[in-house]
C-alpha cells in the first residue's frame, strides 16, 4: 500500500455521467484488477471521506473510471488536468487470476462495474488468454469503454431497453456461453442483485465464479471496520481487506 | 527527533501531544508501509474487548454534513490474538501504545485492566465508558458519575498503568463526572466519544445506518467538544486529552487553549491516514518559531471578564 500525492494528467468522458482521471505521481501506479484505491480532491474540508474506486489502469499512469452519482463523484468530474489528488492504494485483494484457463474465462459487468473488468480484460490479453466480455447496462448511452472493450476481447452487450445489443439481462448470454464452457472462470462486477444472479447461474453450470463487491467505506484500509458485510455463513467479510473480490460461494453460498 | 514538544500526563510521558483516537487507526499496525508511527504521541488502539467481538449489522458508516456516522459496535479481535499478535508487532515499531478497554460490567473492565498490567510495550490505559454503539455497558457507564466513578475505581484497583478515563458528551453534567473519576483515582480525562445521531435516507425512507443510530464524529462536533473540555478543565485538576473533529493543526491549538493538554486526532486519519505527523510536524515549527511549549497554551483562552 502507498499513499501519494498525484496530479491528474488527463481526463476523458467515455459516456454521459461518466469520467476518466488519469493520475500521475513519483513512481509508478501499481495494483491488480480487483484492487482499488481511496481518492480524494484538494477541495478543503468537506466531504470529508475518500471515495473508493477500482484501478482501471496501472503503470506510470495510473486510471480511474468515475461515475457521477453524488457529491464526491461530481466534485471529481469537475476538477480539471494538473488539479492535486490524493490517492492510496493499491488497496483490497483483487481477483485471483485462474492458473488454467482451457475452460474460458468470462467476465461479466454491470453499469460501472467495468472497471475492474477492463483492467482485468487487459491482464489476461497480455497473458495470452482472450476472455468473453459480456457487459450489461440499462441503455445504449451507459456503456463507457465498450469500444476499448471490443477491441481486445469478444464483446457482447446487452440492454435493459434494448437500444444497443441484445435486449434483456446479461445473464442470458453468460448462460449461453456456460452451457458450452462450463468448467469457464467467471469474474462478475456491478450491482449486487446482479452478482448475485451472475453466481447461481454460475454455481449451475459448475463454473468457479469471483465476484467484486461494494460497500460504504470511511477508510478502505482495514481499520475503521466500517465495510462490513454478510457471508453465506453469517460472518462479517470486510469488502476493503477481505475482498473487494470475493469467491461468489464465500457470499451467496451454494444454493440455486 | 527533538522533545519540544513533550509532555507529561500525570504519570504518563509522551513524546508529542498528538495520538491517535481510538476506532480511527486500528491497531496502528496497518500504518507500517506509510508512516513511521513511533514519531505519533501515542495510538489509541481500537477499543479491546476480552473475547472478539464481531460488530453491528451494516452498512456501519454513513458520511453526514462536516462529519460522518458510525456503528462499528466495537467489532475487535479480542484481548488474546491483540496481545499474541498485534503486540509484538507495535513494540517493533516503536509505538506508543495506549489500549482502548471495553466491558459489559465492572468485573470485565476489571479483568482486562489486570491482564494489561503485565504486557510489555503497554503505556496506559483508556476506559471506554462512552461508546454509543453496544448495548451493555458503553455510554451507560458514561452518563452518571456513580457508575463512571465505579468503572474507574474497578480499573485503578488493579492497574499500575496510567488510566485514563474516556468521557461521553451525553454525560448530563460532564464537569461533574469529570471530578467523579478524577476523585476515582482516573491519572487523566480523554473527551468526546461520539453523540449519538441518526441519518435517513428519504428515497428509501431507511435509516442509512444498519443500526438504526450511530456516532456522530468530525468537524461538525468540533465546537460541542471545545465547549466540553472548556467547561471541564474548570472542574478537574487531572490532564484533558481533547478531542473531537480535529482536522489540522490550528484546531489542536483551539483544544489547547480551551484547557487540553494533548489531543486526539480521530476522523481525520480517514481523510488523509498520514494527517497526524503532518500535525506533529506544524505544531513543533510553531512551538519552535515562538519558543514556547504546549503547555504554554493550556487553558490559555482569553476570556473577557464583564463588570
Ligand atoms: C471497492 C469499491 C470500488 C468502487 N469502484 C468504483 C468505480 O470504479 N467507479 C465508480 O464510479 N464507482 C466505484 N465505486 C463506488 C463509489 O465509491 C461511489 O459511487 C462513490 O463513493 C459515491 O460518492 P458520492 O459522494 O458521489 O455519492 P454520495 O451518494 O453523495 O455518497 C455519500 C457517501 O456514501 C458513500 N457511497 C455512496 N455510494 C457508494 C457505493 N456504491 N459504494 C460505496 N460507498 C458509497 C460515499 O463514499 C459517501 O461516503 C466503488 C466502491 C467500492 C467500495
Ligand atoms: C469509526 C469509528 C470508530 C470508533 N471506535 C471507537 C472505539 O472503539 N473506542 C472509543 O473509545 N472510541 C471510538 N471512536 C470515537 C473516537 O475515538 C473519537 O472519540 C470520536 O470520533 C471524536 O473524534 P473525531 O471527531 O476526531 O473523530 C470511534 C470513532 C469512529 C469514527
Ligand atoms: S473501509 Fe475501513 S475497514 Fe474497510
Amino acid at each position: 500500500m502507498d499513499y501519494f500525492k498525484t496530479r491528474i494528467t488527463r481526463m476523458e468522458i467515455p459516456a454521459r455521467d461518466h469520467v476518466i482521471l488519469w493520475f500521475r505521481g513519483d513512481c509508478p501506479v501499481e495494483g491488480d484488477p480487483g484492487q482499488f484505491v481511496m481518492v480524494r480532491g484538494n477541495w478543503g474540508a468537506h466531504p470529508i471521506l475518500p471515495r473508493a474506486f477500482s484501478l482501471v489502469e496501472v503503470g506510470k499512469e495510473g486510471a480511474i473510471l468515475v461515475r457521477n452519482v453524488g457529491e464526491g463523484t461530481n466534485l471529481l468530474a469537475s476538477m480539471k488536468q494538473g488539479d492535486e489528488l490524493l490517492v492510496l492504494g493499491p488497496l483490497g485483494r483483487g481477483f485471483s487470476l485462474p492458473s488454467e484457463t482451457g475452460g474460458g474465462v468470462a467476465l461479466v459487468a454491470g453499469g460501472v462495474g467495468v472497471a475492474p473488468l477492463v483492467f482485468l480484460a487487459q491482464r489476461l490479453v497480455d497473458k495470452g488468454v482472450k476472455p468473453v466480455f459480456l457487459y450489461g447496462a440499462r441503455t445504449g448511452a451507459d456503456l463507457p469503454l465498450r469500444d476499448h472493450i471490443d477491441e481486445i476481447c469478444d464483446l457482447t452487450i446487452t440492454t435493459e431497453d434494448g437500444s444497443v445489443g441484445e435486449k434483456g439481462l446479461v445473464t442470458a448470454p453468460l448462460e449461453r456461453f456456460l452451457q458450452t464452457n462450463p468448467t469457464a472462470s467467471v469474474f462478475s462486477c456491478g450491482p449486487e442483485a446482479m452478482l448475485e444472479a451472475v453466481a447461481r447461474v454460475s454455481v449451475a453450470a459448475g463454473a468457479r465464479c469471483q465476484v467484486a463487491l461494494e460497500s460504504p467505506m470511511a477508510c478502505g484500509m482495514g481499520v475503521c471496520k466500517g465495510c462490513a458485510i454478510l457471508d453465506a455463513a453469517g460472518e462479517y467479510r470486510y469488502v476493503c481487506s477481505d475482498g473487494p473480490a470475493f469467491e461468489s460461494v464465500e457470499i451467496f453460498g451454494r444454493e440455486p | 527527533m527533538s522533545d519540544i514538544l513533550a509532555v507529561q500526563l500525570g504519570p504518563l510521558r509522551l513524546v508529542n501531544p498528538i495520538i491517535t483516537a481510538s476506532g480511527t487507526f486500528g491497531y496502528g499496525v496497518e500504518y507500517a508501509d506509510i508512516m513511521d508511527v513511533s514519531r505519533l504521541g501515542g495510538i489509541s488502539v481500537k477499543g479491546i474487548s476480552l473475547e472478539p467481538r464481531a460488530g453491528n449489522p451494516p452498512p456501519r458508516v454513513c458520511e453526514t454534513p462536516g462529519g460522518m456516522l458510525n456503528s462499528i459496535g466495537l467489532a475487535n479481535i479480542g484481548y488474546d490474538a491483540f496481545v499474541d499478535r498485534t503486540m509484538p508487532v507495535l513494540r517493533r515499531m516503536g509505538a506508543t501504545v495506549i489500549v482502548n478497554i471495553y466491558g459489559t460490567s465492572h468485573d470485565e473492565f476489571a479483568e482486562l485492566a489486570r491482564r494489561f498490567d503485565k504486557v510489555e510495550g503497554v503505556a496506559a490505559l483508556e476506559v471506554n465508558i462512552s461508546c454509543p454503539n453496544v448495548k451493555e455497558g458503553g455510554i451507560h457507564f458514561g452518563v452518571s458519575g456513580k457508575s463512571a466513578s465505579g468503572v474507574t475505581r474497578a480499573v485503578r484497583e488493579v492497574t499500575s498503568l496510567p488510566v485514563i478515563v474516556k468521557l461521553s458528551p451525553e454525560a448530563l453534567d460532564l464537569p461533574d463526572i469529570g471530578k467523579a473519576v478524577q476523585d476515582a483515582g482516573a491519572d487523566a480525562i480523554s473527551m468526546i466519544n461520539t453523540f449519538r445521531g441518526m441519518s435517513i435516507d428519504v428515497e428509501t425512507r431507511k435509516p442509512r445506518l444498519g443500526a438504526v443510530m450511530g456516532g456522530l464524529s468530525g468537524p461538525a462536533i468540533r465546537p460541542l467538544a471545545v465547549r466540553m473540555v472548556y467547561q471541564v478543565f474548570k472542574a478537574v485538576n487531572i490532564p484533558i486529552i481533547g478531542m473531537g473533529g480535529i482536522a489540522c493543526f490550528r484546531d489542536v491549538l483551539e483544544f489547547f487553549l480551551a484547557g487540553a493538554s494533548a489531543v486526539q486526532v480521530g476522523t481525520a486519519n480517514f481523510t488523509d491516514p498520514t494527517i497526524a505527523v503532518k500535525i506533529v510536524d506544524e505544531f513543533e515549527e510553531y512551538c519552535g518559531a515562538r519558543g514556547i511549549h504546549p503547555a504554554d497554551l493550556i487553558g490559555k483562552v482569553e476570556i473577557q471578564e464583564v463588570k
